[in-house]
């Protein structure tokens, strides 16, 4: 075992001030350690480098799938099992799945920590033999009710299945959704889902990360025992290149006439991977543009012009690391508001990003609210142990993670200007437009 | 490949502890706090005698409407200079309502919340309040209602509250009201309100590293210009069950899915049965392997996830199914439902399903409890119903030693199918028919 050590560092200049301590085993699965004895639990999490991206035409919603099938028993676990054990020794779990990932966690009473791995492994090495049609298509129905529920049934609740292919071309990886298509769900047999397992939950293609009330030693000891068998898979296909101009070249709009309360928009534009130091801009622009109740979106069009309804305005960074990632800005028109008028009224507010310099006021108001934010997004193990897997997967290095709060802290006022001009003008623009059925 | 086909054992069980509480009085008021040492952020959080439930019949919604005017600025400042100085200690004010209290809360690191708790009580206790804002926000907040209303779910709730505290003056209302009675809140309503329920102490709760915080400070800026004693709690509301059950049907076309909401008045929080009760709805419908969720949506699949508990406040309960099927299996769903309550209450809960619920809702107590949120929740909790400071010890042991006899009495007890309310929400046209053989239909408008 090869081992690295990072030494934690003072609070002023890290987001991570906790030891992290990684290890590699032969098969290829990474170990990342976070010890805190503060309290007296652990987090199991696996990061396996499989998403939505990686899903060819006609197999799409596979991943997220097997978010589900993950759950329903494996070599050495009943169905319905993992879930038992899990919650009956006082632990939590979920799992999710995006475009870039899929992750798996839960924070157990410490004790538990070797059950946890045990069931970590077992899913990781034995699902497939345990995989059944009952299963299958059992799982198949919760995902259609958890479209229905999540995205169909739900006013607006399509915003981000309309966005994904207006932002990104036909064949893009991130061009189609991860809940996907129940057709290409309904299409495929058992067999097709045991390949996907074969292929991409793989010990190579994952990382384990366990932070808490634990020593590294133990964990890479333990890693070691109930993972280190699981063979290695070679050849796992990468996702097509996401790589893309930045900023889009063209404007495209959509607009939808359905059941919902009131207009809405959603502007979007492409920007810059998550990662990259655009991207860091991206994000600090955000928190400018609409975090919070002295933003601009809200001081100028909820306050200010009193045109879009104040709780549902704001702007969001959506953080995708392998293309372009998306910058989402929506208002709800108040009544009596037409949607032009409240289009005007953002336009004007995206473009004075660009044309009106963001002042020292509103920097240091962004900056205070992202590190809030950051400090409240790892005070727990588990959102500490998401943040190494994903530093470790998309970056190859879990110690990055402590860089992002001072790479956020170290953006300036003209890193915004640059930003916002080269990503944010009208002529890159996806406008999706929702509008009540009886103003049809 | 081998994997370890034999399951571990547990390792040696940490011993769990509760985080040493501190209470100071101080310039005439109560702070209680809680030291979690190493954490970056601290949490307070003004809690008020200012519920929903002190609200005037015919005006629910008055608390909502102005936790909402709390940040169109105070005698010291205007709306943007107050966001910009709050936002600028990187807190945000999170003023909620429910049953019990009025809460104001933020967050922020450590060495910056003196600054955040004297904004925060600027704005709990020194509000402008201009009539022009407090219409505004009024009126706001009536449109936001209608767009939550126009998902599936606060039409249910408001369905299903309306029926079971029918004869309960203002707990007929859901928490925030609905729009007709927050469009009838009046600009006296609001300042009446704060006049009477805001200016009164409280308590603070404070949490995270103490070594970075003095409470003096705290206390000093939480309780400037209050006045008043607290006003002793009502009685219980009771717990009223009809002899049959019947069903509520509320229309909303097309909707793809049928959102069940099913329940019955329950005791409130102080029972003694608490712990019990608690158990018993997790086997039935709490954690993810309890019998309405594996029946309904891992052998069934028709549904993303359904749930069961009891809500329990200070002066009223009631036991809840909350589900969105799919429309076509409606009628296979709500009678699955009922047959899982009544089989539970009927023959009681089984030890290995007991293990679960015991270990997972002990164990919680410390997996959930993590964060400076997390522990001012949780002492929230001990002053809202006057539970000791070792009151979370005292619960987990009580988890642990709960016996299959108990938690199988509680859900005799406190499990009522034969008296349920059913709640459906879903496309009425479709759906009807199946409906009538659990009981008398009324549609009810909302």
């Amino acid at each position: 075992m090869g081992r690295v050590t990072s030494p934690s560092a003072p609070v002023a200049t890290t987001g991570y001030p906790w030891p992290i301590e990684s290890t590699r085993l032969a098969n290829g699965l990474r170990v990342v350690v976070s010890e805190d004895r503060t309290s007296p639990v652990v987090c199991v999490n696996l990061w396996y480098d499989v998403g939505s991206r990686h899903e060819p035409a006609g197999q799409t919603g596979f991943a997220h799938l097997f978010e589900h099938l993950m759950f329903e028993g494996s070599q050495h676990v009943r169905k319905t099992e993992h879930m038992r054990l899990v919650q009956g020794n006082g632990g939590s779990l979920n799992a999710t799945t995006n475009p870039d990932r899929t992750n798996y966690f839960e924070t157990m009473p410490a004790e538990h920590l070797e059950l946890a791995l045990w069931l970590e492994a077992d899913r990781m090495g034995g699902l497939v033999p345990a995989l059944t049609q009952e299963t299958l298509d059992n799982q198949r129905e919760v995902v259609k009710n958890e479209r229905r529920q999540r995205y169909d049934n739900v006013p607006y609740g399509d915003a981000w299945l309309r966005l994904l292919p207006l932002l990104y071309p036909q064949g893009h990886p991130y061009h189609h959704a991860t809940i996907g298509s129940m057709e290409d769900l309904n299409a495929a047999g058992l067999d097709t889902f045991k390949a996907f397992h074969q292929q991409y939950y793989a010990p190579n293609n994952a990382v384990l990360t366990v932070t808490g009330d634990v020593a590294a030693d133990e964990v890479f000891r333990l890693a070691e025992k109930y993972f280190g068998a699981i063979a290695a898979v070679t050849g796992i296909p990468a996702a097509p290149d996401g790589s893309l101009p930045i900023p889009a070249t063209a404007p495209v709009r959509e607009t939808v006439t359905a059941a919902v309360p009131a207009p809405r928009l959603y502007l979007s534009h492409r920007t810059y991977p998550f990662g990259t130091p655009g991207y860091d801009a991206i994000t600090v622009l955000a928190t400018v543009l609409g975090n919070g109740r002295g933003s601009r979106l809200y001081q100028r069009l909820a306050d200010g012009k009193r045109i879009a309804q104040p709780d549902y305005i704001g702007s969001y960074g959506v953080d995708l690391a392998h293309a372009p990632a998306p910058l989402i800005i929506t208002a709800t028109a108040k009544d009596g508001v037409d949607v032009a008028t409240l289009e005007a009224g953002l336009a004007e507010v995206v473009q004075s990003l660009a044309d009106e310099p963001v002042t020292d006021d509103e920097l240091n108001r962004a900056k205070a609210l992202l590190t809030t934010a950051w400090w409240r997004g790892v005070a727990t193990v588990g959102g500490r142990a998401d943040l190494l897997g994903r530093y470790a997967t998309q970056f190859g290095d879990p110690a990055a993670a402590g860089s992002r709060l001072p790479r956020w802290l170290a953006v300036t006022a003209d890193d915004l200007v640059a930003a916002a001009r080269e990503t944010l003008s009208p002529e890159s623009r996806v406008t999706l437009t929702y509008l009540p059925e009886e103003s049809a | 490949m081998t994997l370890i086909t034999v399951r571990p054992e547990p390792g040696a069980a940490r011993p769990y502890a509760f985080p040493a509480v501190r209470r100071i009085s101080a310039h005439g008021g109560t702070v209680i706090a809680a030291h979690l040492p190493g954490q970056v952020l601290a949490t307070a959080v003004l809690l008020l005698d200012a519920s929903a439930a002190r609200e005037t019949e015919g005006r629910e919604g008055t608390a909502t409407v102005l936790a909402k005017c709390l940040e169109e600025g105070t005698t010291a400042r205007d709306s943007a200079a107050y966001a910009l100085a709050l936002e600028g200690l990187g807190a945000e004010l999170s003023p909620s309502v429910d049953w019990d209290s009025f809460r104001v809360g933020v967050a922020a690191p450590a060495p910056l919340l003196a600054g955040a708790v004297r904004l925060a009580a600027e704005a709990a206790r020194t509000p402008k309040l201009d009539p022009a804002d407090v219409i505004r926000v009024r009126d706001d907040e009536v449109a936001a209602l209608k767009m939550d209303w126009a998902q599936p779910g606060p039409r249910a709730d408001a369905a299903l509250r309306a029926d079971l505290f029918a004869a309960d003056g203002r707990y007929r209302r859901p928490l925030h009201g609905d729009p007709a009675s927050v469009a009838a809140v009046s600009v006296d309503d609001v300042l009446e309100f704060h006049r009477s329920w805001m200016l009164r102490p409280g308590v603070l709760l404070v949490t995270g590293d103490l070594d970075e915080v003095d409470l003096d400070v705290l206390a000093e800026a939480a309780f400037a210009g209050t006045s008043g004693g607290l006003v002793a709690p009502e009685g219980p509301l009771g717990v009223p069950v009809p002899t049959r059950p019947h069903v509520l049907l509320v229309d909303r076309p097309g909707s793809v899915q049928s959102t069940l909401r099913l329940g019955h008045r329950a005791p409130e929080r102080a029972t003694p049965d608490y712990v019990p009760m608690t158990l018993a709805a997790t086997v039935l419908g709490g954690a993810f392997t309890s019998r309405l969720n594996h029946q309904i949506r891992e052998v069934k699949g028709y549904t993303y996830g359904i749930r069961g508990s009891y809500g329990m406040t200070r002066r009223a309960g009631r036991f809840e199914v909350a589900a969105s099927v799919q429309t076509a299996v409606t009628g296979p769903a709500v009678r699955d439902t009922l047959h899982e309550i009544a089989e539970t209450q009927a023959t009681g809960v089984t030890e290995a399903e007991l293990d679960v619920a015991r270990s997972w809702r002990a164990g919680q107590l410390s997996v959930e409890m993590q964060t400076p949120g997390a522990i001012a929740g949780a002492l929230a909790t001990l002053v809202v119903h006057g539970l000791p400071d070792d009151y979370y010890e005292r619960l987990r042991r009580e988890y642990l030693e709960a016996t299959v006899e108990q938690v199988s009495a509680a859900a005799a007890k406190h499990l009522a199918p034969g008296g349920l309310t059913l709640v459906v929400e879903g496309d009425a046209a479709v759906i009807r028919d199946e409906l009538a053989e659990f009981g008398e239909i009324t549609d009810v408008d909302l």
